[in-house]
């Protein structure tokens, strides 16, 4: 295709574009993105080990949950305000994951629904008391289910002899 | 020498040459092949917008060869801080670098609280705000939960209160 100028003279409209050095830009930056990628995703839970003063304020309507290991498939719930305990539920299946289940719908159903007349009770600190047939696998699986029922203020009870 | 699919020749030996080496060829496939580049653009081009996309600036923690970390729907981004590491064997590593077994550490933690104490120091003359306690602990999966949590009360006892349990997000 050409195009005659005002001149008289023609000019090219078809080119070519030198494709070398933009072949050239591209490889490197896929060799640059692909060394650089991240393939596994690794992310973080935290814990909050309360020191002192710095444990959490009591609210009113708040309460702790202690989440005391038996085995892998048995666990036991308690619930505490201002340190004594207002309800305990044992949470026991077959298996782990069977267990994991139960658990959630233990603190769905039993924990918030605990007190009828407030809106939803505040679980202001839930600790984890581990047990040496727990592996840490099974420990942050029941860590997942007490985030997933918005419980964030986890701490995993540290004394010897568990 | 060919351009624009005509010959062109210098003289007419070389013009000679050339058809010799034609009817030769004759027959034969063309051992010149043409790459097509717009398909390979197309590719690159993909590639890199793929991997652009997925590029992320957070910080990321190397893993000890051969653990297996535990997985976890409720990840949540890693910070900076030193990272402890329990591996399957029983060692225990602090930034990659070997303390000791971990059996030996939970009864007799001087040396790990030293080097905790070391790192603190360094963060507090380096930073004007207060300490924040934050360590990362990666852990193997099938180590006993006992194990990580008398490491963690060695690590509270040390001010590292703000514990990143290391987990693969889902």
């Amino acid at each position: 295709m050409s195009r005659r100028g005002g001149h008289g003279s023609k000019k090219e409209l078809e080119f070519e574009l030198n494709l070398t050095s933009f072949i050239d830009l591209l490889s490197t930056c896929t060799c640059f993105l692909l060394i650089s990628a991240v393939w596994v995703q690794i992310g973080t839970v935290e814990i909050k080990q309360s020191h002192g003063t710095e444990a959490a304020a009591t609210k009113k309507n708040s309460f702790d949950l202690d989440l005391v290991f038996k085995n892998p498939e048995e666990l036991r719930l308690n619930l505490k305000k201002d340190g004594k305990q207002v309800k305990s539920i044992e949470v026991k299946s077959d298996t782990n994951a069977g267990m994991l289940i139960k658990l959630n719908e233990a603190i769905g159903s039993q924990i918030y629904s605990k007190d009828s007349k407030a809106k939803k009770i505040e679980i202001a600190v839930a600790t984890v008391t581990p047990k040496s047939t727990v592996n840490y696998g099974q420990l942050i699986s029941a860590l997942d289910v007490l985030r997933k029922n918005q419980i964030v203020n986890i701490g995993v009870l540290t004394a010897r002899g568990q | 020498m060919r351009l624009n699919q005509s010959m062109v020749a210098a003289n007419p030996f070389e013009k000679h040459l050339i058809n010799r080496r034609r009817k030769k060829n004759k027959g034969f496939r063309s051992s010149g092949f043409t790459l097509m580049l717009t398909s390979m653009v197309d590719m690159f081009s993909m590639l890199v917008i793929f991997l652009l996309q997925t590029f992320s600036n957070t910080p990321e923690i190397s893993i000890v060869r051969g653990m297996e970390l535990p997985r976890s729907i409720s990840a949540s981004v890693v910070r900076e801080a030193p990272v402890l590491a329990i591996s399957k064997d029983g060692n225990l590593y602090l930034d990659q670098k070997l303390v000791g077994r971990t059996a030996d550490i939970s009864r007799k933690p001087d040396e790990l609280l030293n080097k905790l104490n070391f790192i603190k120091k360094g963060w507090v003359s380096s930073h004007t705000t207060a300490f924040s306690g934050d360590i990362n602990l990666q852990a193997d999966r099938e180590i006993e939960s006992t194990t990580v949590s008398m490491v963690m009360a060695i690590l509270t006892s040390s001010q590292f209160q703000s514990i990143q349990l290391a987990v693969i997000g889902k």
